[in-house]
């Protein structure tokens, strides 16, 4: 081991630079065991063929179509996404690295590393999900822009709520029910605003400055800033 | 790195429910000292590590690192420290090299492959860079926790059961690594196995 001690040089790490590593090791688990991407998709491509099969374009009034489209549409997003964000941090007390990951990362920079990875999971189900549904539910969108804008803002906000709440209920037992238990009300402002923000966007309603956008960058600012601080007390014992 | 780096544990007492596990443990260590913790099985070896480590709460007392005459906040005390302990795991989806470059990046050390798998063939993993932490055998998986603790050459090296799983080659490795510490930082040892504490130079029995 005399030329074990390898390393001669060593660099300060910066909190992104840690929260990237952390992002990159967390896609490379989920490439190879694919727990959190399957239990996602799984939900999101059943409950969408369900809804699609059983109510489609046409059992829906042309009137009521722009909102309950976006209820429909936020269902499934958001429950796809409790089914399996948990897992980010969930999987790290079950396979004991938790520990070494405390001793490796500052909390803020396992938060960013989490958040990234969850953020990334959302984007590639939206990125699935949303056309699909667009396709099979007849969504007509008067406003693409606003709607791109609010779904991407939202899950945003979906992402941001989650991480944290897996964070705290990692290490609890009754691990599922307490997600779902702790995400709802934590998530249900946005839910409500999404689904406004979608309807608005189909009905071609253009209200200055896109109000439903604003709220959820505003519930994503605060969401993560309070995160960041208090993310480190639920880290540490 | 050669600040002169001291540890001071102060008054460590920790209950865990109406038991007390640890009862007003106090010691210092300087730059060069190796220490030995031994006591019976639950006599709370791990438990002062994983406090030291700022894994675990104590009840009451407190953990000093210094580098020269300053405190290091307890915050920034994983920078300075490396630790091998039985309840550590190592990435089982990622292979060993996986591993290595993902403690280097996370820890800020420049990671380069070629130096990482030189590394792997010193600890006896060579020709299993590519197999994934989950087909190693228990004591590869030991050697990997070493070379996880010392990727960032830490001046505060914690080993609880070094040994443990490991072969003679293994051994000797942990042998190595210990006489290189002494040069460079404080280690301390928690464990029963005679050869183990005879590295040290001092002894603390937590069951006395």
């Amino acid at each position: 081991m005399k030329n074990g001690r390898w390393i001669t040089q060593t660099e300060s790490s910066t909190c992104l630079s840690e929260a990237l590593a952390i992002w990159v090791r967390d896609l490379r688990s989920e490439f190879r065991t694919r727990y959190a991407v399957n239990a996602i998709l799984m939900f999101a491509v059943t409950t969408l063929i369900a809804v699609s099969f059983s109510i489609g374009s046409f059992r829906i009034a042309e009137t009521e179509k722009p909102f309950l489209n976006g209820v429909l549409l936020w269902v499934i997003l958001v429950f796809s996404a409790l089914s399996g964000l948990s897992r980010s941090f969930v999987k790290e007390e079950e396979a004991g690295t938790m520990d070494v990951l405390k001793l490796s990362a500052r909390p803020q920079a396992v938060f960013l590393g989490k958040l990234f990875f969850n953020l990334t999971l959302l984007g590639a189900l939206e990125l699935i999900i949303v056309p699909a549904f667009i396709i099979m539910m007849g969504y007509e969108i008067e406003l693409p822009g606003c709607f791109t804008a609010m779904v991407v803002s939202a899950g945003l906000g979906l992402g941001a709520g989650t991480t944290i709440v897996a964070a705290m209920i990692a290490q609890a037992s009754a691990r599922g029910a307490l997600f779902s238990a702790l995400s709802f009300p934590l998530l249900l402002p946005l839910m409500i605003v999404a689904i406004k923000g979608c309807e608005r966007a189909a009905v071609g309603t253009d209200a200055a400055g896109w109000p439903e956008v604003r709220i959820a960058v505003a519930y994503i600012v605060i969401m993560i800033i309070m995160s960041l601080f208090l993310f480190p007390l639920i880290w540490e014992e | 790195m050669n600040k002169g780096y001291a540890l001071k544990v102060e008054g460590i007492c920790k209950h865990y429910s109406q038991t007390l596990l640890l009862d007003d443990v106090s010691f210092s260590v300087k730059q060069g000292d190796v220490l030995a913790v031994t006591g019976w099985n639950g006599s709370g070896k791990s438990t002062l590590m994983r406090i030291i480590a700022g894994l675990v709460r104590p009840s009451a007392g407190r953990v000093l690192m210094f580098a020269g005459e300053e405190v290091i906040p307890k915050e920034m005390r994983r920078r300075f420290l490396g630790m091998v302990a039985p309840a550590l795991s190592l990435y089982d989806e990622l292979t060993g090299v996986e591993n290595m470059e993902f403690f280097c990046k996370v820890r800020g050390v420049p990671y380069h492959r070629s130096d990482s798998l030189a590394l792997m063939e010193q600890v006896g993993l060579g020709g299993h860079e590519k197999k994934r932490c989950r087909d190693y055998s228990s004591g590869m998986k030991q050697r990997l926790k070493i070379v996880q603790a010392l990727v960032h050459k830490p001046p505060l090296l914690l080993l609880d059961e070094p040994g443990s799983n490991l072969d003679s080659k293994g051994i000797k490795i942990v042998e190595n690594v210990v006489a290189e510490q002494r040069e460079m930082g404080i280690t301390i040892i928690a464990s029963n196995e005679k050869r183990e504490v005879d590295y040290a130079d001092r002894i603390i029995n937590l069951s006395e």
